[in-house]
Order: C-alpha cells, then structure tokens, then sequence
C-alpha cells in the first residue's frame, strides 16, 4: 500500500470548517485527522461529502457504529436520513480530541453510492476515551469529489486534515 | 539563485509545485525542508523481524525519522513462546515507560460466538490482540494507528484492528482505542508479548510507517 497526499489543512486559529478535495479517481482514498479539537465544550465533530467542492447537505447520510467506551458498557451509534455523519463529543481542555482513519470508497463514481469507513479515537469532554468503529453512506448516486467537517456547534479550534490517494 | 541553489528563485518551491532545474543536492535540500514533491506519504521507517526469543520489540528515537503526526504499525505472523498471552504496547519517553494507567476500549470478536467488551482505564499497556495460543498455526497479526505521540501537548492515542489464533485454535479479532493520558513526548514504542505479564516473542516482523503529510 502507499499513499499520495491530496490535500492537507492544519488548522492553528479557529475557522468554522475545513474543507479537503481533490477526489478525481476511482481508487480508494484515506483521510487521517489528528488533533482535532472544538472550540466550544462538548462540541461534535461532523462531516460531510463534497460535489464540486460544496458539501452535500442533503438528508441521505446513513451511519452505523460501535461506541467503544473506557469507562462503561459500550453502545450502538447508528443515524439514518441525517445531513451529516456525527461522532465523539470533545472538549477544550488538553488532549480532548479526535483523531480518526477514515477510507472513502466509490466516491468518483457516479453510478454509486460513496461509503466511508471510520476508525475513531477520542477523548470526550468528561476526560474519558471513546472511540467509534463503523461506517457510513450518502445514499445519493453521484459522484462525490471531497470530504468537509465541522463542529456541532462554534468552531474548530485545532486540527490536522489530511487526504491521501491510497495506491 | 534560491536559499536552496536552484535556479531560479522564484517561485518558491513546495509539495506539489516544483519549478525550475535542481541539482541533487537541491532536491536534497528541499525534501529535507518538505518543499519537494515525492509522492508516496507512507514512509517505511522501520523492520525488526523475530527469529529467536525476544522479550520486547522496542522502537525509539521516532524523531529522528521525521516529524510524523500519525505512524502506522503493523504485527505479522507473530508467534509467542507461551499459551494464552495478550500483544500489549507501551509508549516510551526517551526510553523511559509511563506509570500512568493507559484506558482501552475494544471490541473482542471470535468465531465461535464469544464477543467481549475489553474495557479499562487502568490498564497496564495498551493491547494489540487478545489472548493467542503458541501451538502451529496459532499466531496474531495486528494493525495500529498511532496519533500525536511525538507532540509533548498532547495525548497519545492508537486505534488498532488485531486478528489471531486463540489458545484453543479459535479464531478472533479484535479492534479499539487506546490512550496514554498524560502530556509527554512518546518517541519510542515497546511491544509485549504479554500484556500483564511476561513472556517472549519467538517469531515475527514488526514494522513502523510514518504517514507524511505537507502543510
């Protein structure tokens, strides 16, 4: 396996959401998020596909997951119809981040849907780990061409986006 | 001429966007600074392949090899001179293992129905598989993620997906999230044959990849 970048955004002052394109073939991709932090307590990352470069915010995201919990029993975190894939709640104070794997497939394909893999690992707000396990679609045959986060609520205040062409 | 010897100066070089003549000596110069295109962002940084008893595998100076904000590990055909042992890792400081308990949270999976809930946060290390057998056949292989180790800010957190042989010639997997809760530069890694305990490593390769990124 190698990687080509695509695209990158590391952010150090708050902006309201990164956007990664650059979705241009039918190979898998990968984005790699590290350290991403919210700005506002107990915010939510989210996400979303992109066509042509502006996120798709329609209500056809669908996503299933294993909340793996630390400190208690774990969960099943699972939306349907949604406008955007939710995961771990993070906090402001040190190391309440999310760092995640994600592979992207049949993005470039019009015919089909595009599905995501997650890979999560955070620390949530209340100083416990998280991670969530899973995957998800935007059932909508298009072709999808990037990939856009944002918190639930203010702003992303820390964070590394990358996007790799997996080769 | 540029900061670097490439002719012309302008524009100024990055990932991506190279123009001019180089030298290789600029090329050099310039892949040292991430300001030339080398596509292929997974780096191979490191083999250590086990042919005799080992007690630990360890890898350190993780600096030294770049700035990595994110390292990918992988454990193939990994063999363990006792029965029912568990692949734990700890991260080192410059060499020196952390006393703080490590939390864990995974999902242990095996073929014959048994799912497991492995949760903790006061584990000892972080765990890589669940328990394995030393029997022919019985071994495990692992994939892990590694986020922010070497930045001394932060947390030190892993995702891995492990598969294996259990003891009883059953077979599993297992995946999760683990993390160091303590800010501290974690440039080395130590691999357990057992995680709550001792044994040795009797077969295998571990290696270590960084995954690059150019801002």
């Amino acid at each position: 396996m190698g990687l080509v970048q695509v695209a990158t955004n590391t952010v150090t002052s708050a902006v309201s959401s990164v956007t990664l394109t650059g979705i241009n073939s039918d190979d898998v991709y990968m984005v790699a998020l590290n350290n991403v932090q919210p700005a506002s307590d107990g915010a939510y990352l989210r996400m979303r596909f992109t066509v042509s470069a502006s996120a798709d915010t329609s209500s056809n995201y669908d996503r299933a997951t294993k909340e793996l919990r630390a400190d208690t029993t774990f969960g099943n975190s699972a939306q349907t119809n949604a406008d955007g894939f939710n995961f771990i709640e993070n906090g402001t104070n040190t190391s309440e981040t999310h760092n995640n794997i994600m592979y992207l497939y049949n993005f470039n394909n019009a015919s089909e849907y595009s599905f995501a893999t997650f890979e999560e690992t955070s620390f949530m707000y209340s100083e416990t780990l998280r991670g969530r396990n899973g995957g998800g679609v935007l059932t909508e045959t298009q072709a999808t061409d990037g990939v856009n986060y944002f918190f639930s609520s203010g702003n992303i205040a820390s964070g590394t986006f990358t996007l790799y062409k997996v080769i | 001429m540029s900061e670097f010897g490439y002719i012309p100066e302008a524009p100024e070089q990055s990932f991506g966007n190279n123009k001019g003549i180089f030298t290789p000596k600029d090329i050099y110069d310039l892949t040292r600074a991430d300001k030339y295109t080398n596509y292929g962002q997974l780096d191979h940084l490191i083999t250590t392949n086990v042919s005799s008893n080992v007690s630990t595998v360890n890898f350190t100076g993780l600096e030294t090899y770049g700035n990595y904000n994110v390292f990918l590990l992988t454990l193939n055909d990994i063999t363990i001179e006792h029965d029912n042992k568990l692949i734990g890792m700890e991260f080192l400081s410059n060499g020196v293992a952390s006393s703080t308990n490590y939390q864990v949270a995974g999902q242990s999976c095996m073929s014959n129905g048994s799912f497991n809930e492995i949760k903790g946060t006061s584990y000892p290390a972080l765990r890589l598989t669940d328990n394995i057998g030393n029997a022919t056949n019985e071994c495990a292989n692992s994939y892990v993620y590694i986020y922010n180790n070497l930045d001394s800010t932060k947390y030190s957190f892993i995702t891995y997906h492990g598969l294996f042989q259990s003891n009883s010639n059953v077979q599993g997997s297992e995946f999760g999230s683990g993390v160091l809760p303590t800010t501290r530069f974690d440039n080395g890694l130590r691999l357990h044959p057992d995680q709550n305990g001792s044994s040795n490593f009797t077969g295998g390769n571990f290696s270590l990849y960084g995954i690059k990124e150019y801002s």
